[in-house]
This record gives C-alpha cells, structure tokens and sequence, in this order.
C-alpha cells in the first residue's frame, strides 16, 4: 500500500484546514498569531481599491471578532432598556461603523510586523495575548487581544492599544452620546444611522 | 516596592473642591435626579461635573490648535527630513530625563530610576545632548514618568475631568503634577528662558506632528469627539500609572473582572527578551 492516496488526502485535508480554518488554531496565542498574520497579507496587498479593502476587512473582521457581542458590551447598561427593534438595529450599525472608522486605518503597512509574545488566562474562558506592531524606525506599538473562547472556536472580544481599550473607548462615548440625547437608545441609533449614511 | 505613602486620599478631594470653587462655579453641570438611577449612575461614571466647562475648553483649545499648532506641526512633518523628526523627538525626551529620574525615586522604583540615570548619561554624551538615542539602540530602552503619576502610585485620586487650557485633557491630580515636575525639573532652573519657551514650543510641536494622523482619525470617525478624547486620556493614564502593564481591571465584554494586580514591567520586561 506505498503511495496511498490517503496519504495526499491526509495533506489536502490539512492544507484545506491550515489555510481556511485559522479561527479554529489550537489555542488563543496561534489564533491572534494567524489572525494578525492573514490581515497583514489581505488588507496590505497592492492595488486594492478601496472598496475591495472594506470588503477584505468586514470578512475578516467577522471571522476574527465576537461583533455582537462587543456590540452589546458597548452600550453598558443601556442594553437591557433597548427594545429588540432597537439591539438588532443597534448591532447593525455598530459593524458599519466599526468597518468605516477602522478598515482605512489598514492603507499602508508596508514594513510593519505582528509579534505575539506570551498569553495569559485572565478567566477560565477568556485570555489576554500580549503582542506588538514593528513599524519601522519607530517603537513598537503594544497591542494586547481579549480572545473569548469555547469549544476551540476562538473569537476577539477586545482589542488594547497601549493600553487602551477600544470597547471600554466605545461603550465611553456611546454613553456619552446617549446621555446627551435624553438617556434613550434611540438617540444613539440616529446619530450612528447620520455617521454611517444610513437611513 | 511603594516606600513612600504620605498623601492620603484627601489631598485629591480637597484639591478637587477647591477647583471647583475657584474657578468653575458657572461651568458646573446639573447632576441628574435622584430618582432617575441610570442617569445618576452615569453622570457618576462619567466623573465630569464641570462637562459645559470642559467642552467650551475643548472647542478653545481646538480653534487655537487649528489655527496655531496644526499648520505648524504639518510644515514641521511634511518639511523636515525623518531623521531629523526622530532627533529632535529623542533630544526632547532626554531632557525630560532628570524629571523621569526624580519621579522614579519618588516612586521607590529604583531599577527604573537606574535605567533612567544610564539613559540619561549615555544619550547626554555619546548621544550627542540627546538627539540620538544610543541607549536605546544598545537595548536600554527608556520609560516616561510624570508627578500626577507619581501621585497616583501615592493612592491619590486623579478627582473629575478637567481640560485645561492648553495644555488639554487633565484633572486636579494631573495639573498639579504640570506645575510640580517643572518646579524640580532642574533644567526650568538653569536655562534661560529663552531656552525654555523654545523647549515648550518643540515639546508641543513634536508631539502633535507624532500624532497628527491619529488626531484627524478620531475627529472623523468618533460620534462624541470630547467624550472620546476624555475616554482615551484616562485610559492612557491608568495604563502610564501602572507602567504598561496589562490591565486586568477594566470590565470585560463577557462579562467577567479581575482583580487588578500592579505588576511593574512585565511587558516591557517580556518585550525586551524577546528582542
């Protein structure tokens, strides 16, 4: 039985595995590792349009980050007063707006390097990975993953710029946005509808 | 390795009232009533009663950066060569270094005060007064330290947001750590004014040019451009308190918190083997 055709099978398989599935790496640290290293090689390619390059980034942003549930943890307390209409609207908008305030911050990486260093369990299904961006002739850039994890399926809930969350920054200026509007979600879901041009 | 512990809670408290006495009393928002709990609840999370105050300030000190400071940080990044950018960024910084080195004695940080004091000497000397940083490229790589953090790590509370004119984004903890770490900055005592008001000039000039894109960033893309400013400072500062260590205090989205743990370094330990 040299030569078994099982034996390619058995490759294919894991090449199909390595290269689609890296949302299913064995643990928290290989998954920000994969992540990162595939959003460098998407979104830095040349000659994308910009369009192309929201796209690449919505499906990765999808693939990478628990979106919902970042969604819920940003509007705080004021989750449980929203009606149903307004949380699926709600969760919605937050992806558009996270996709137009961050997929154009992904231009122009030439040279730039994503190193994990460590990871650390912070609860018994959530870890906190340690990494930094190398940009060049400049310091590197601390950028630590809150990745939420179940059934081997890896999903980033937080991500920690220099110590900045920006789930903590968004749930901030949510709140402070609702509080200016009359304490009602509502108020909230129109000025995202204005930022994202959707009516 | 917290040695000293004189300032109570106290000073942050009266320091704050006292802000709010002198100069503010017509900027002070209403809090919201009783009754209402998740406003109350907010308005206290917020920890910005004297917000009408702060906004007005924002929008000054941005009519003056947009008039100012931004033209001037553009011509300074588009026209002066990289290199030359990164030395007066590393010349800026050295000069800080007596006041860095103070701070982490104030602080019982020892280590860290060493590492400063090598800096310092071989950036001064072989560094050529600073402008390159030497220490750096042979892997001594530095820190900033500042009185309103010394005074945090001394269990003072940074007290209510407050903008400061100019100077921006602050509270009562951190303005009176402006005004302290000029006062032992030897340099504010042996340089001449001129040199002074030049320094003042370069410090800000260079920081908003290093910044540039970010700021144009968040101005466009944030709902609340104050409340994300203010967001962001503190978070930045609490991350500076705890010398870049990761954070295990902030809540988490799923729901869990962890007991925050002051681990000096660790990082920045972590990241200097791995080099």
């Amino acid at each position: 039985m040299t030569g078994s055709p099982f034996k390619y099978l058995g490759a294919l398989v894991f090449l199909v595995l390595a290269y689609t599935v890296p949302a299913q790496a064995a643990n928290p640290q290989d998954f920000v590792k994969n992540m990162g290293d595939k959003a460098f090689a998407s979104l830095s390619e040349e000659g994308l349009s910009q369009d192309q390059r929201t796209e690449r980034f919505r499906g990765l942003l999808n693939e990478a980050f628990d979106l919902p549930r970042i969604a819920r943890f940003t509007l705080g307390r004021y989750w449980r007063t929203a009606t149903d209409e307004e949380k699926t609207e709600f969760v919605a908008l937050f992806e558009k707006f996270v996709i137009q305030a961050y997929s154009n911050r992904f231009q122009d990486m030439s040279g730039q390097k994503l190193n994990v260093i460590n990871a650390r369990e912070v609860s018994a299904s959530q870890a906190l990975v340690l990494s930094e961006i190398e940009i060049p002739g400049k310091a590197p850039v601390k950028i630590n993953w809150r990745v939420r994890s179940k059934d081997n399926v890896h999903k980033i809930v937080d991500v920690m710029v220099q110590g900045i969350s920006m789930s903590v920054t968004q749930r901030d200026e949510f709140a402070a946005v609702i509080r200016q509007t009359g304490g009602k979600v509502g108020g909230l879901i129109k000025a995202l509808r204005r930022k994202t041009g959707s009516n | 390795m917290k040695v000293v512990r004189v300032l109570p809670g106290r000073i942050a408290r009266i320091i704050a009232s006292a802000s709010c006495i002198g100069l503010l009393a017509a900027g002070c928002a209403t809090a919201p009533p009783a009754g209402d709990q998740a406003a109350v609840a907010a308005f206290n999370e917020a920890n910005d009663p004297y917000e009408p105050f702060n906004r007005a300030m924002l929008d000054f000190n941005l009519a003056l950066d947009k008039a100012i400071l931004k033209p001037v940080a553009y011509v300074y990044k588009e026209g002066v060569p990289d290199p030359l950018q990164t030395n007066v960024t590393n010349f800026l910084a050295n000069l800080r270094g007596p006041v860095i080195f103070a701070n982490d004695l104030l602080q019982g940080e020892f280590d860290r005060a060493g590492n400063t004091l090598l800096r310092f000497a071989m950036n001064s000397t072989i560094g050529i007064l600073g402008i390159n940083d030497f220490a750096g490229e042979a892997g001594i790589t530095g820190h900033t330290e500042d009185f309103g953090q010394t005074l945090a790590t001394w269990d003072v509370n940074d007290g209510p947001y407050l903008v400061l004119p100019i100077f921006g984004p602050s509270n009562p903890r951190d303005g009176v750590g402006i005004v302290a770490d000029s006062l032992i900055d030897p340099l504010s005592w042996l340089t001449p004014f001129e040199f002074r008001i030049g320094r003042t000039v370069g410090t800000a000039v260079d920081r908003r040019a290093r910044n540039y894109d970010q700021i144009d960033d968040l101005e466009k893309n944030s709902l609340d451009f104050y409340a994300a400013i203010r967001s962001l400072y503190r978070q930045r500062r609490v991350d500076q308190i705890r010398n870049g260590a990761p954070a295990s205090s902030t809540p988490i989205p799923g729901g869990i918190s962890v007991v925050p743990q002051k681990t000096d370094g660790q990082q920045s330990k972590a990241t200097t083997t791995e080099k």
